[in-house]
């Protein structure tokens, strides 16, 4: 190397400036040698770590075990249940420093494609796993655990002062923002749709404002599926809008990506309407209007929400490679998940609804059975 | 007689209205004002860019950034942990990819159909078909990327991994190494080679000692911008299969031993925290500091390519 430096130094210096990695210009980066090292060397720059070992807590015996455990889990699925996923890996690292967890968050359905060719351990999925998935899965001979880890609420939300509307059917939901109520400035004349979609609701005379998530957002995206799809395909079929139109929303209204300008945008008009994640409901001045999925008005609260009566919501789930579950490394990580910290501290700290504590009872029980199927 | 009056008035005219400066050229002036305004919106449009990322980013890039720099994927954007350490990583190792395999690559190739390939039907196919591969879409080389370094070579490349993205984004970018290459030796006056080979010299060293030093400033340039295309790109690497929600296990810049491990980039890490932002607007500010950060790093290479360039040029 030395001599080649002298002769097509420029060569050289292009190296040593550009990788910025005094090792790039002597030795060889990508060198064959170095291919098929496996080792992992301690990751001595994590402050993280330093804080969890030397946190003495009751079970000291257990967390001694995690820190022993080593190798790696890989992750992919629904980019929404991928926050709850990194946040798990994030807490379960200060524990297991040794395990290696990957997240990846592509989707739902390319989670499942990547989980039945067995190339994950864990698919993240912010629905149940459909008949043709499963059918792949065990077409591959792949056996899976599915465990419901939390929830993800849906707030439909419009100004304090809009007295005149409390709760909505999901007919009213697809008249205000359907792809059918393109160009109604006026709650009455979302009325006269929902009318004729058969639904009761008294509307008022008030210029209607919607301030919504866009397209870009996975809350669209779930709204148009719990929501809108369902009405919107029954419409297609009835001629009423194309079928490309039935799984959208009007595109005139104002969306934000930012759950907190969607709430200043309905608070500023009397007449607002818009919806945003539970979560991000929070303290604001809002008024959250109760929703009919078909079985009477139901408030959005934690509870209505975590017992599934609340409409606008969807349960979120992993599914675990039940060959995989033996591995010390992905039951030590599942393990987490199923504990406190996983279930309850991870899932509310992205801003998912925890399940109620029968409901973590269930999945935890499913995860200790192995129990295989949904 | 006649002919020589007109041609003479002409002349005159044109000579009194340069000399008096009077601006008689009106579709000349417009065309110009047309011109700067051209390069007046371009301009506008690149300092609204960097004053709204920097404004958005400002909160991470003077508050925390040493930690931020040093940081890795989370899921919370209050984390004293986020940051862009594992982008930067999985970047510089793709630049390094590109370096080492792209560069010497591209350069031969190039020599070579100019210098050594006759000038045959075949060549010019080959040409021709190069530079269509210079206009692929970079969608197209991340399915090459998973059908060959991922799926094919897997015992090589380790699956996903930033071995994989680096030799895929290297040969993204090889044809416009070549295309930028051919350019620059093409362009090296034909007298050199002559009076080379008038002083008895070898190809080979007519080669070394006069083309190469002469197209070297332009190889440069050509080469290393195809380098900042390199890590902007975020398409192929997410078909190769980058990491986009939390990367354990990952340690120093220079851990050869991580080569066939999964992996993340800077365009990957912006692209995920704009849609985490979201759920979580912390995001927002993090990612237009990681816009920030990876501008950083393309200019610190473009620098280097007008240094070296200027570097050679003043050789020459």
């Amino acid at each position: 190397m030395a001599t080649t430096c002298k002769r097509w130094r420029w060569l050289g210096a292009i190296l040593c400036a550009l990788s910025l990695l005094a090792a790039a210009c002597g030795g060889s980066p990508g060198g064959g040698s170095a291919f098929g090292l496996t080792e992992r060397p301690e990751s001595s720059r994590d402050p993280g770590e330093s804080a969890a070992t030397a946190k003495p807590t009751a079970g000291e015996d257990a967390a001694r075990a995690l820190s022993d455990v080593s190798g790696s889990v890989t992750i992919s699925g629904s980019s929404t249940v991928e926050p709850i996923s990194v946040r798990v890996a994030e807490l379960f690292r200060d524990v297991a420093p040794n395990v290696s967890v990957t997240v990846d968050g592509p989707g739902t359905g390319d989670g499942f494609k990547l989980f039945c060719a067995g190339e994950t351990d864990i698919s993240d999925a912010s629905r149940q796993i459909k008949e043709a998935e499963a059918e792949a899965c065990a077409e591959a001979g792949i056996e899976w655990i599915e465990l419901r880890v939390g929830i993800d609420g849906i707030a439909v939300l419009t100004n304090l002062e809009n007295v005149a509307v409390d709760c909505l059917s999901f007919e009213d939901l697809y008249a205000i923002v359907g792809p059918e109520s393109v160009g109604f400035t006026n709650w009455r004349d979302a009325g006269a749709l929902a009318a004729d979609l058969g639904s009761s609701t008294s509307f008022p005379d008030l210029a209607l404002d919607i301030t919504a998530p866009g397209a870009e957002s996975g809350t669209y995206d779930s709204f148009i599926e719990i929501v809108l799809e369902h009405i919107g395909e029954t419409r297609a079929e009835a001629g009423a809008i194309s079928e490309d139109e039935s799984a959208t929303t009007r595109p005139d209204y104002v969306s934000a990506g930012d759950d907190n300008v969607i709430i200043q945008g309905i608070g500023g008009a009397r007449g607002s309407f818009g919806w945003v994640g539970f979560a991000f409901t929070g303290d604001a001045d809002v008024k959250l209007l109760a929703v009919d999925g078909g079985e009477g008005c139901v408030a959005a609260t934690p509870a209505t929400i975590a017992g599934g009566e609340y409409p606008v919501a969807r349960s979120l789930y992993v599914y675990v490679n039940a060959a995989r579950a033996a591995d010390a490394a992905v039951s030590a990580y599942v393990d987490f998940y199923m504990s406190e910290t996983g279930l309850r501290q991870a899932v509310s700290d992205v801003g998912y609804v925890v399940l109620t504590d029968d409901a973590q009872a269930v999945t935890v029980t499913n995860w200790h059975r192995r129990r295989i199927g949904g | 007689m006649r002919l020589g009056r007109v041609f003479d008035d002409r002349t005159r005219r044109a000579v009194t209205s340069e000399v008096y400066r009077r601006s008689r050229d009106v579709r000349g002036g417009v065309f110009r004002v047309l011109l700067q305004i051209a390069l007046l919106v371009a301009l506008l449009v690149l300092a609204i860019l960097l004053v709204d990322t920097v404004t958005d980013g400002w909160s991470i890039l003077s508050g925390r950034l040493g930690d931020f720099l040093s940081g890795g994927l989370r899921s919370q954007s209050g984390d004293p942990e986020l940051g862009v350490f594992q982008g930067i990583r999985g970047s510089l190792w793709i630049a390094v990819f590109v370096i080492v395999l792209a560069f010497p690559l591209g350069i031969g190739a190039a020599i070579y159909l100019e210098e050594y390939a006759p000038k045959s039907r075949l060549t010019s196919f080959i040409d021709l078909n190069i530079r269509n591969l210079a206009g692929v879409p970079s969608v197209v080389y991340g399915l090459l990327g998973l059908a060959i370094f991922v799926r094919g070579l897997e015992g090589l490349t380790g699956g996903q991994s930033v071995t994989a993205a680096g030799i895929t984004l290297a040969v993204l970018v090889l044809p416009i190494v070549i295309i930028t290459s051919s350019e620059a030796i093409r362009a090296v006056p034909q007298s050199l080679r002559e009076a080379g080979y008038g002083a008895g010299a070898t190809k080979w060293e007519v080669i070394r000692t006069q083309i190469l030093p002469y197209a070297a400033p332009g190889i440069l340039t050509g080469t290393l911008l195809s380098l900042s295309r390199a890590i902007g790109e975020a398409a192929p690497l997410i078909l190769v299969g980058a990491v986009t929600g939390f990367l354990g296990g990952q340690s120093g810049l220079v851990d050869i031993s991580q080569l066939q491990e999964r992996f993340t980039a800077l365009p990957i890490i912006i692209t995920e925290w704009v849609q985490e932002s979201g759920r979580d607007r912390g995001f927002a500010p993090a990612a237009a500091a990681a816009i920030v950060v990876m501008l950083v790093v393309v200019l610190l290479l473009n620098s280097a390519a007008i240094f070296l360039r200027n570097h050679f040029e003043k050789k020459r």
